[in-house]
């Protein structure tokens, strides 16, 4: 049992925020809700000159061959900068789904992913869904052609590769080009780009055998959910940076208002339950196969994010509902990213049903 | 990164349960039950930790320890806790008195005290807080005045566990001089309560009787050699000592039981399908493994050798908010039968629940209030600026 961080872990961080630093700022997060891209191809390829992309993958895929606690910790950091890419969809979610499935042809993907060459996304998500755990129903004909609609699927126009969840639950992979395709952006509340595909007779291949898709793709939902938590979490610790920083410099009734007991709780509480977050998220990452492990961290943080993000604004007062000040680019994110992994008391049975409940 | 335990420690863990199950007694449900057996009992069964080498497992060889590591520790610590800390009094002992007199006392100190702590045979007391000193500690008046080679001590110290127990030796924080600032000229004095002019009161307290006293001490002549480290290092010693009790109990695994225990009654009582009650249990099993978690990074930086100090103030705020919710939630799934006590017939759980509530109405007070630890993981642990 060891919770610190390893001398080659805290390396991969710094050199994440240096490296973010340098590539990215929040104005460029500004930029890029309104780009109807969504994200910048020049950070995406020298995020794989970093080995990012890659680096869950084995070496025999062009991989680094790192663990997915790894990865988590890049994601902590690439949400401390509030980084927008295709870096979930693309590594955390497509990769591994197609290691798992894939046929040594399409195995060839997974050097083009680790280079930065290939950008990939899942398509999940069908009308009436309040969140991922639901059941494919789009139906796919024996050769691989779809017809349906799915919803929230990011960076759907950007992609070199759609992976299609249909009924089955079966995988069908669309590569760019493929006819019968149509993406239109969905105007959101976190800002991120994410899109309705439109899928009419469209030609894909299998990933896998029909019907074969149920279990890697439920291990992907808890990988995808972990993720999205991380990122959260690194841009937590961002907004609690800021709220400290405001409390000790804005100044009222003569003092720092952070000298004040009610106004310093509010940052100590948000401490409390950044590290008591951050630590959930690590054993989950940890223990991917534990439900216990996974639906702990995601209960707590649909919970903690809002307790979290809500004394910021609390101790930030009215400069905090500006869109001038960034806040609220960090505040819409949270409130979003909670809406993607399902509700608490989902996460909640789940733990029930892993106590023996 | 590594969230699990060697196969060694858990072996470790499955020895200690085998011990415990051999030797509680079905009556034990922990101290401050009104047992006139309790303290009888955890003075033999520490030593019968000590005789397997467990007790001070952690300590160094020369004083009775294995130098095991702080893993081995924790998990002993654990299974103690999670089965109603059948050490008793003595865990004060290797929490932090112990500890600050290895790191604080001289050699001829070492060779006196920690032997008995050692071998089980030893209870301590605390004077601590006093009347006019409770979160302000810095405040205390008992003053220990220089009287040729003693120290000669006066004043009435407060909530002192055990005391009345009767604990053999008092770890008591006095006033030795007037520095120019206030906690300049504290000392911690090692008391033999022996000493004619020490009277012990008990204060019954919501827990039940014998937990709690106050003590008095009236012209009581303390050797000089029982002076603990410097003259005026008092302040020093006792924060150490504070953050060393403050991750010496494992209340993350006493809670862990009681959720245990909670859901075999529920299943038992056929409300396992209530999906309130699925959902109540779960929510506190969450936030009883983020109490774990945030021990166990406390215990990961003290195994780097590293001293944490926001760190545990962080642990303690969930632990012990952990405990009080326990406590809450178990109540309102039992419902009426919640209320009965031990003795009542049909008391669910015998009555753990209305115990584990009680308990834990001040363990956001004790031992620094979660206002205190805010304020530590406040200005320590983020900068924020104190009032001027």
């Amino acid at each position: 049992m060891d919770l610190t961080l390893t001398a080659e872990q805290e390396m991969l961080v710094e050199a994440a925020r240096r490296f973010l630093a340098r590539a990215w700022s929040l104005a460029d997060t500004r930029a890029a809700e309104r780009d109807p891209r969504g994200f910048r191809p020049d950070v995406w390829r020298a995020m794989a000159g970093l080995g990012w992309q890659g680096m869950a993958l084995p070496a025999a895929s062009g991989g680094g061959g790192l663990g997915f606690v790894e990865t988590i910790l890049v994601l902590e950091e690439m949400g401390r900068a509030l980084l927008p890419s295709p870096f979930l969809p693309t590594a955390v979610l497509c990769g591994p789904l197609i290691l798992a499935l894939g046929s040594e042809a399409q195995r060839r993907w997974l050097p083009r992913i680790a280079a930065g060459e290939m950008v990939a996304t899942l398509a999940l998500v069908e009308p009436g869904w309040r969140d991922p755990w639901g059941t494919p129903a789009l139906a796919a004909d024996g050769g691989g052609r779809l017809t349906g609609r799915k919803l929230f699927v990011p960076f759907a126009p950007d992609a070199d590769l759609l992976l299609v969840a249909a009924a089955g639950p079966s995988l069908i992979a669309l590569e760019r080009g493929a006819a019968g395709v149509a993406a239109t952006r969905l105007a959101t509340l976190g800002g991120d780009p994410v899109y309705e595909v439109v899928l009419d007779g469209a030609q894909g291949e299998p990933l896998g055998a029909p019907g074969g898709a149920g279990p890697a793709l439920a291990r992907a939902l808890d990988r995808g959910a972990v993720a999205t938590l991380a990122y959260m979490v690194g841009a937590a610790e961002r907004a609690l940076e800021m709220t400290v920083d405001h409390a000790s410099t804005r100044v009222q009734f003569g003092r720092p208002i952070g000298s004040f007991q009610a106004v310093a709780h509010r940052c100590a509480d948000m401490r409390t339950d950044l590290d008591a977050l951050r630590h959930l998220v690590y054993q989950a990452a940890w223990r991917l196969e534990a439900p216990l492990a996974v639906s702990a961290a995601l209960a707590y943080g649909s919970e903690a994010l809002r307790r979290i993000f809500m004394h910021a604004h609390q101790v930030h007062g009215a400069i905090g509902f500006s869109t001038e000040h960034d806040l609220h680019l960090f505040t819409r994110r949270a409130k979003a990213a909670e809406l993607q992994w399902g509700s608490p008391a989902r996460h909640h049975e789940r733990v029930a049903q892993a106590m023996g409940l | 990164m590594d969230f699990a335990f060697s196969e060694e420690e858990e072996r470790f863990r499955a020895e200690l349960r085998a011990f415990l199950s051999e030797e509680l007694p079905a009556w034990w449900r922990g101290m401050f039950v009104d047992d006139p057996r309790a303290i009888a009992f955890t003075r033999a069964f520490c030593a019968k930790l000590a005789a397997r080498g467990w007790l001070t497992m952690s300590w160094p060889r020369e004083w009775g320890g294995q130098e095991a590591s702080v893993w081995k520790q924790a998990i002993l610590r654990e299974e103690m806790w999670a089965h109603d800390e059948p050490r008793g009094p003595q865990y004060m002992n290797l929490n932090y008195i112990g500890p600050c007199i290895m790191r604080f006392g001289s050699e001829a100190q070492k060779r006196r005290f920690l032997p008995p702590m050692a071998a089980g045979d030893v209870l301590w007391t605390q004077g601590f807080s006093e009347p006019g000193a409770g979160s302000d500690l810095a405040a205390v008046a008992t003053r220990a005045e220089a009287r040729g080679d003693h120290l000669v001590v006066n004043g009435h110290k407060l909530w002192s566990s055990y005391a009345d127990a009767p604990a053999d030796w008092c770890f008591l924080l006095a006033r030795t001089g007037a520095g120019a600032r206030r906690h300049e000229g504290l000392s911690i004095l090692l008391v033999d309560m022996r000493t004619p002019g020490i009277t012990v009161r008990p204060i019954d307290s919501m827990a039940g009787p014998h937990e709690l006293n106050e003590m008095f001490f009236d012209e009581v002549r303390v050797p000089r050699d029982c002076l603990l480290g410097a003259e005026g290092q008092g302040w020093e010693i006792v924060t150490t000592g504070l953050t060393f009790e403050r991750v010496g109990v494992a209340r993350y695994a006493r809670a862990g039981r009681v959720i245990a225990l909670l859901v075999e009654h529920v299943k038992a009582a056929g409300l396992a399908g209530d999906p309130d009650v699925r959902r109540k249990l779960a929510e506190l099993r969450v936030r009883q493994e983020v109490a774990r978690l945030l021990n166990y990074r406390v215990i990961s930086l003290q195994a780097r050798g590293q001293v944490p100090s926001v760190e545990t103030a962080i642990a303690r705020v969930h632990n012990t908010q952990l405990e009080q919710r326990v406590g809450h939630v178990g109540l309102e799934i039992l419902g009426l039968g919640g209320q009965l006590t031990a003795d009542a017939p049909g008391a669910p759980l015998r009555g753990l629940l209305h115990r584990q509530w009680a308990r834990n109405v001040p363990s956001t007070i004790a031992a620094g209030t979660l206002e205190v630890q805010k304020n530590i993981i406040a200005r320590r642990g983020l900068g924020l600026p104190r009032a001027s």
